[in-house]
């Protein structure tokens, strides 16, 4: 699989990196599978949290053992000091690594989060500290917030060496400020930072619980994702074309091999087919069902 | 509203700031969002269709009030005084233009503009053969003549329609290619499916239900397809 290189930090991440949520979802032997599966695809980059259940536990004896082979990205939700030390050792303790190679602020989402995480006492002092003592490489943020939020964030932490957001057709489909992800890859460029795109499965959001309950949705993604070999391809190729470093694969496991096997089959599409998949998932959104035109 | 990728792309090179504009044959109210999007002082919209014309004012005037005026008026004579407009858009216009209205239209649009005008004409080339929604398209055209004599759709060659303007005194300035492939999604398979229908009902005689039936049969067998170039032309008038 190809690889491109993430940001200033001299990484190559594969162009598919592994989210490894999925791991929640299956035994510890299908985990274990799991993982092979994403290697013999070549993914060298793999992404976990705290929050996902298990994933950390079950992730832990291969990564064991092929640690050496992979650029593991990890994450907290803690915003002071005092707790992003604690998650962290409890995230080394859980992974069973002396080592994370990328430790990132996990979802931020409001601007006063913004300000305690870049307090004195805030998660970035802990961060930094970490970083001095060689327990983790890089420092990160992921966000599915406010695109200005992330452009704030960028301004604010210098040090910042990846961002992880959401980008696909649908979202590049709207052209209001809320949906500007464009504006945050297009800066992460120019201060070389790597970019990690999220949600690029995303067809919508799931129906309303009244109508479909969460025990019986068929995918255990926090949205509804496209699942088809061809349409998720199609988002692959899209969101790569517009020059990210790497695709997280989705929470599912079910979808996993099919993002895999895309990835492999990476191709770089030119600007008029970004366009024609933009324009088709706006037809898909639109609110003239009758429009006969692009 | 949000601007479609294709109309944004084609305006990026124009200059629309501050212009007063037209956008010929306004369906969707697409290209004159994009031109208040792109800064136009304001724009008209003009429509032969109640129903586009009451979309436009819907989707796009309440976000601009003041600056679009709709016109329900035949583009084969523009309610406008010569010399009038600064930009004029053709966006995805001339595929519903049949070969007989041509020359009038452009010569119309021609006479709006004022000296130094830009003009953008974005259309679809012919699609290739072996396109199964070209077996839609056709059928369309067949209810359309036998109901109204004129078809429904044509889609001319970039060059044909450069040749049509340069003759009358437009400069050609570029091409661009705004997508390839173009995606033919279910709603446009439903809403041309639906044309066809709508014209077979006009139809007597054993030719309506052969139509439809046919019809009904391609919508399963096409569902969506992706096929085909939309391309954009841009020209100026000379000062």
């Amino acid at each position: 699989m190809q690889t491109r290189t993430l940001g200033a930090t001299g990484q190559r991440s594969t162009v598919v990196a592994f989210g490894a949520i999925a791991l929640n979802w299956l035994e510890q032997e299908g985990a274990n599978q799991m993982v092979e599966l994403v290697r013999e695809h070549g993914i060298n980059h793999f992404d976990v949290a705290p929050t996902y259940g298990d994933a950390e536990l079950k992730l832990g004896p291969k990564l064991r053992q092929y640690r050496e082979d992979i650029f593991l990205g990890c994450k907290t939700q803690e915003r002071s000091y005092e707790a992003a030390w604690k998650k962290l050792e409890r995230s080394l303790d859980r992974l069973g690594v002396d080592t994370i190679d990328l430790y990132q602020v996990h979802g931020l989402e409001y601007e006063d989060e913004l300000e305690t995480i870049t307090a004195e006492d805030g998660a970035l002092r802990a961060f930094r500290e970490a970083q001095e003592q060689g327990l983790i490489d890089h420092i990160g943020l992921t966000s599915h917030g406010n695109p200005d939020l992330i452009l704030d964030a960028i301004g604010e932490i210098d040090d910042m060496d990846s961002l992880m957001f959401p980008l696909n057709p649908v979202v590049d489909a709207r052209d209001d400020a809320d949906h500007d992800y464009d504006a945050v890859l297009q800066r992460a460029d120019q201060e070389d930072i790597g970019t990690l795109a999220i949600k690029t499965f995303a067809k919508g959001p799931w129906p309303d619980t009244d109508e479909l309950p969460e025990h019986e949705r068929p995918y255990a993604n926090w949205y509804e994702p496209v699942d088809d070999p061809e349409t998720i391809r199609e988002r692959l190729n899209y969101t790569l074309s517009r020059g990210v470093t790497s695709v997280l694969t989705p929470g599912d496991p079910k979808l996993v091999k099919m993002v895999l096997d895309a990835g492999d089959r990476f191709e770089e599409l030119d600007e008029a087919a970004q366009r024609a998949i933009v324009e088709q998932a706006r037809h898909d959104e639109s609110p003239v069902p009758e429009q006969l035109h692009h | 509203m949000d601007v479609p990728a294709t109309v944004r792309t084609a305006l990026a090179d124009r200059p629309v700031e501050g212009r007063r504009c037209l956008e010929a044959g306004a369906g969707a109210g697409n290209a004159a969002a994009g031109l208040l999007d792109a800064g136009a002082a304001d724009v008209l919209a003009v429509t032969n269709d109640r129903e586009h014309a009451r979309t436009v004012r819907e989707r796009v005037g309440t976000d601009h009030p003041g600056r679009v005026g709709v016109f329900e008026a035949d583009l084969r004579s523009i309610p406008l005084p010569d010399d009038s407009v600064a930009v004029v858009t053709a966006h995805a216009l001339f595929n519903v233009v049949p070969t007989t209205d041509l020359d009038v239209i452009a010569s119309e649009i021609t006479r709006v503009a004022a000296p130094g005008a830009h003009l953008l004409v974005d259309d679809y080339a012919p699609l290739p053969d072996g396109a199964s929604i070209r077996d839609l398209f056709a059928l369309e055209n067949a209810a359309r003549e036998l109901a109204d004599a004129r078809p429904a759709l044509t889609f001319y060659p970039g060059g044909v329609l450069r040749g049509v303007f340069e003759t009358r005194g437009w400069e050609f300035d570029r091409r661009k290619t705004l997508l390839d492939p173009v995606p033919w999604t279910e709603s446009h398979v439903t809403a041309h499916a639906d044309t066809v229908r709508d014209a077979a009902a006009r139809i007597d005689g054993d030719l309506r239900n052969v139509l439809v039936n046919r019809t009904d049969s391609l919508v399963t067998e096409i569902g969506s397809e992706s096929v085909g170039e939309m391309y954009s032309l841009a020209f100026q008038l000379p000062e």
